[in-house]
């Protein structure tokens, strides 16, 4: 059930609202720390959203950060405010499984510089989020922990990899989360959990303490509730890491303010193939409707023609698959049986990729950037559905047993591989609900580094619409 | 670029060090195959200039919106 709710509860408030409530003591970090605690106890036995829940050290920090704010000490914009991530951000100190049986004991020995910068800024913790084993599944299954549940419809699928976040942020047991997109790892449980949720640009965020599983595609960010909430996380997370020869240098443009801008006089391209081929007719409804809300506020729409995507999709899966796979090598050889199937299988594609093959995929990723640049140089922005579908069924899309799986997958990921493959930025947006209650997300597609136009536009079509803002009900 | 058969998978993975049986193999050449067969019309096609850094360079370079057609 679909209910658009306006409450007093704290834990129901926006990432912004909640820390400006804090630092001007309308609302104590405790009282923030309380309410997503209560959501999480109410929620966590439907979803298993969560990989470790912290109450008392998550009470303790919040009281610690009430005493520290009556003293006059405010450690920065989000000071006093819970946070849970996906659970393979290092925390030093913390467990960090990676949704794997063989990290099940990993205990990190730094902190990542992802979530340092979110400390740095005052975020507290209240646990760790579930997740696909080593962010290698798109739908939200996990063989040792479970799969994680679509608050929305508890027998569909979140989607992956950060199905932990999606789901957490859906109900409202954290303000926001991070996450990592390799394929889509961030943009399809924000589709289907019907939340905001931004990957960033190869090279935008550090990724130093992140689990790796492709060194060319991975990128940090954040899933929440609005754009606007997304600019302020992006805002405390971005910028050049001694940690991380990959994160470019240079200055931090300001995306809260970009956050605050309209969309008029902008030029916003739909593609005319690949996007828009093969749609549930409930997707091409709802992206007729949002093209619509687009031209309400002032946006014009123009059709765009792009390179064929179908290469890019495929150059995608090339270098995922052999990146993944060096990666994971010692532990295939080593430690096969503490896989799951699935992912153990996915790896194993790998092994069949000669070098050449890789390089010469790696070597076209330039030219295949130049020219989705020039289809795109009339556009601020390309908009398209992350998904051709809702979700799914967790029984319908589970790998184990169903002969369609595989094919489910495909089709899962046909919007969103092609992007990683280009390190292009792109803002999954809510933009409407199927008939059945399910969420629907629309991508926004930039030009590199240029997060800031599309939370401009996400946060504008947020202030004008409310899909956003809606919440499960706990039934 | 051609879709590795079983058998050659199965060499080149015995090659990185990580064994596969026949059946394996085979699986993954149904898996990745469609892969190759999508960058297919790419491969064998670039130029000698070019290297993967290329694509930080284009990455990096300022792309400002032109007017619509």
């Amino acid at each position: 059930m679909n209910v658009h709710q306006m409450s007093t509860e704290p834990a129901l408030m926006s990432l912004t609202s909640i820390a400006q409530a804090i630092a001007e003591k309308r609302l104590s970090s405790r009282e923030a720390t309380q309410s997503c605690l209560d959501r999480v106890a109410q929620w966590q036995p439907r979803l298993n959203a969560f990989m470790a829940i912290e109450a008392e050290e998550a009470l303790a920090a919040a009281d610690a950060a009430d005493a520290a704010l009556a003293k006059g000490n405010n450690d920065g914009a989000l000071h006093g405010v819970p946070l849970a991530h996906k659970d393979m951000y290092y925390d030093a100190g913390k467990v960090v499984t990676c949704g794997s049986r063989i990290r099940r004991d990993f205990v990190a020995t730094v902190n990542s510089t992802a979530l340092q910068r979110l400390k740095d800024a005052g975020t507290i913790r209240l646990g760790s989020l579930q997740m696909a084993e080593f962010a290698y599944g798109p739908t939200g299954h996990n063989t040792h922990y479970g799969p994680v549940h679509n608050p929305w419809h508890v027998d569909h699928i979140t989607g992956g990899s950060s199905s932990g976040s999606g789901a957490a942020v859906a109900a409202r047991l954290t303000f926001a989360a991070l996450g990592s997109d390799t394929g889509g790892s961030i943009r399809m449980p924000a589709h289907f959990c019907g939340v905001t949720g931004l990957k960033t640009t190869v090279g935008r965020i550090s990724r130093a303490g992140a689990m790796p599983l492709s060194q060319s595609l991975d990128t940090v960010g954040p899933l929440a509730r609005s754009a606007e909430d997304c600019a302020l996380l992006l805002a405390l997370m971005a910028g050049a890491d001694p940690e991380d020869p990959t994160a470019v240098t240079g200055p931090v443009p300001d995306y809260n303010a970009a956050a605050r801008q309209s969309m008029k006089g902008l030029t916003i391209g739909v593609p005319t193939a690949f996007y828009v081929d093969d749609l549930d007719a409930e997707v091409a409804r709802i992206l007729d409707e949002t093209i619509a809300v687009l031209k309400r506020e002032g946006a014009h729409i123009v059709q765009v023609e792009l390179p064929d995507q179908r290469q890019l999709t495929a150059a995608c899966q090339l270098v995922l698959a052999v990146e993944a796979a060096a990666f994971h090598k010692r532990w295939m050889i080593e430690r096969p049986q503490d896989y799951g199937p699935q992912v153990l299988m996915r790896l194993q594609n790998g092994l069949a990729i000669p070098g050449v093959s890789y390089l010469e995929v790696m070597r076209w990723r330039g030219p295949a950037l130049s020219a989705h640049l020039a289809a795109v140089a009339g556009v601020d922005a390309v908009i398209a559905p992350v998904a051709p579908v809702a979700a799914p069924t967790i029984a319908e899309s589970d790998v184990g047993n169903s002969p369609n799986a595989e094919a489910v997958i495909q089709r899962l990921t046909r919007f969103t591989r092609p992007i990683n493959y280009l390190g292009l930025p792109s803002l999954a947006i809510p933009v409407g609900f199927t008939h059945s209650g399910l969420p629907v997300g629309m991508q926004l597609i930039g030009r590199s580094f240029d997060e800031a136009m599309l939370l401009r536009i996400g946060a504008a079509f947020q202030r004008a619409t409310d899909f956003h803002d809606r919440i499960p009900k706990f039934a | 670029m051609t879709r590795p058969t079983p058998k050659e998978i199965k060499a080149i993975a015995d090659v990185a060090g990580v064994a596969v049986s026949i059946e394996v193999a085979t699986r993954i050449a149904n898996s990745i195959g469609p892969a190759f067969e999508g960058f297919a019309p790419v491969a064998g096609t670039l130029p000698l200039d070019l290297e993967p850094a290329t694509f930080v360079v284009v990455q990096a370079a300022k792309t400002p919106k032109k007017a619509a057609k």
